[in-house]
């Protein structure tokens, strides 16, 4: 009888084990939240959005100052004047977004004709080339005015990234950018959860490591480093290089995969783009 | 003197030849092509760079490898064989590595410390 009961119980625990590399996507993100109110119990689900100035005092008081001024401002003037000007052909985005400039909460969405994610950055160029105008690059530059334009009227819309069951690809996207996450790279051996879910808090030189929750709510940011706006997947680019792994291609299926995941972990919270941040 | 250049193109090319793909030899003067390092620079050098391919194809590539073979190509060309062989060993090593490391996490593993927040 005693046997049986182990036995039973070592099934189990082995269940559990490879249960969780195919938990659904609800699953894995009840558990992302549970993780971090486990190690952050004072910080309240809607303070993730502000990054790591949820859970450091310090540098809040910083952030806090600057965002009475905030850094970003004549992007977001400068991304109304883009969206505003019509393009050569006499359209304007609004022909290719109706319901816009309030329109980030809608991204990243699975495509199913696509068969592919896509990101608002994506379809911003896509609305582009439709129209004749050359596609803007994916990092740096202008296409940061027009996110931070719609960021900023976007703002407060609820997270809602969905998984469409009715086309198994949208899943398998999901997967990916999870195991993305999961996989350690570069010389440095590091996964995004290395730094972010296992170490969150903790300090790398002059940094203090901030949660994945609430990770894609405040894009283009504004970065002191950078001294301008980038874009979310410039940010995946440089924590790629911080590990010495190569960097994937903005806007590339594997970061546009990752957002996916990313963006559908912070399910529920509210947009607060655009963002600033050392 | 017709007669010789002939030889001649025909000495350079059985050469180039021998050192494998005129790499070396279209870069260099013929000393520096003559040098069997020269030979072994090229051998590693591609040999840094199909790692470094395989190593792509699982994304695993890390972020110096494609710089490595670059300056050890340029190191070659200048006719500093031994650096170049250095380095390009550096980056044969690092492919062998990143791709090894992608295909290790082959299958996806949530880390032990992430484990029981899955369970209620
Ligand atoms: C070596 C540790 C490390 C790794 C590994 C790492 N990052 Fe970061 N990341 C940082 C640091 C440091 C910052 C800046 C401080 C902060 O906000 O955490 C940062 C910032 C970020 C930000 C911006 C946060 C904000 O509030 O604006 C995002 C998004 C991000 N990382 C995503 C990722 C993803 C995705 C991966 C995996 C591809 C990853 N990081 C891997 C260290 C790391």
């Amino acid at each position: 009888m005693n046997k049986v009961i182990k036995s039973l119980v070592a099934l189990a625990l082995a269940g559990g084990v490879t249960m969780t590399a195919q938990a659904s996507p609800e699953q894995d993100r009840a558990a992302f939240v549970k993780y971090y109110k486990d190690r952050f119990p004072e910080v309240p689900m809607e303070e993730y959005p502000n990054g790591v100035y949820a859970i450091d005092k310090v540098g809040r008081e910083n952030w806090e100052a600057i965002e009475e001024f905030p850094p970003y401002e004549p992007f977001i003037d400068s991304g109304q004047e883009m969206w505003e000007k019509p393009f050569a052909n006499g359209k304007t985005y609004k022909d290719c977004f109706p319901d816009g400039p309030a329109i980030a909460a809608k991204y990243p969405h699975w495509d199913k004709k696509k068969g592919m994610v896509v990101t608002l950055p994506l379809a911003l160029n896509e609305c582009r080339k439709a129209n004749g105008e050359k596609p803007l690059k994916y990092k740096k530059g202008p296409i940061n005015d027009l996110l931070a334009y719609i960021a900023y009227e976007s703002r407060g819309q609820k997270i809602d990234v969905k998984i469409p069951e009715d086309d198994p690809r949208a899943l398998e996207a999901y997967e990916k950018g999870k195991k993305f996450y999961f996989t350690r790279r570069g010389q440095l051996n590091f996964s995004c959860a290395s730094c972010h879910l296992q170490n969150a808090g903790m300090r790398v030189r002059t940094e203090i490591l901030s949660p994945s929750l609430g990770h894609v709510t405040h894009w283009p940011t504004y970065r002191s480093k950078w001294g301008t706006v980038g874009t979310l997947h410039r940010r995946f680019t440089g924590c790629n290089k911080n590990i010495r792994a190569k960097p994937f291609k903005a806007q590339g299926e594997q970061y546009r995969n990752l957002e996916y995941f990313l963006t559908y972990m912070s399910n529920g919270l509210k947009l607060n783009g655009p963002g600033s941040r050392k | 003197m017709m007669r010789i250049d002939k030889t001649m193109t025909g000495v350079a090319l059985a050469l180039a030849l021998m050192l494998g793909g005129g790499v070396a030899m279209a870069a260099g003067t013929d000393a520096k092509a003559a040098d069997p390092k020269a030979a072994e620079a090229a051998k590693v050098i591609e040999h840094a760079e199909m790692a470094r391919k395989r190593a792509a194809s699982v994304d695993g590539e890390w972020r110096d490898t494609a710089k490595f073979i670059k300056k050890a190509r340029a190191l070659a060309k200048e006719g500093k064989y031994d650096a170049a062989i250095k380095l390009a060993k550096k980056a044969k090593r690092q492919g062998e590595l990143g791709y090894e490391q992608a295909v290790s996490q082959e299958k996806l593993r949530i880390p032990s410390y992430f484990q029981s927040y899955y369970s209620d």
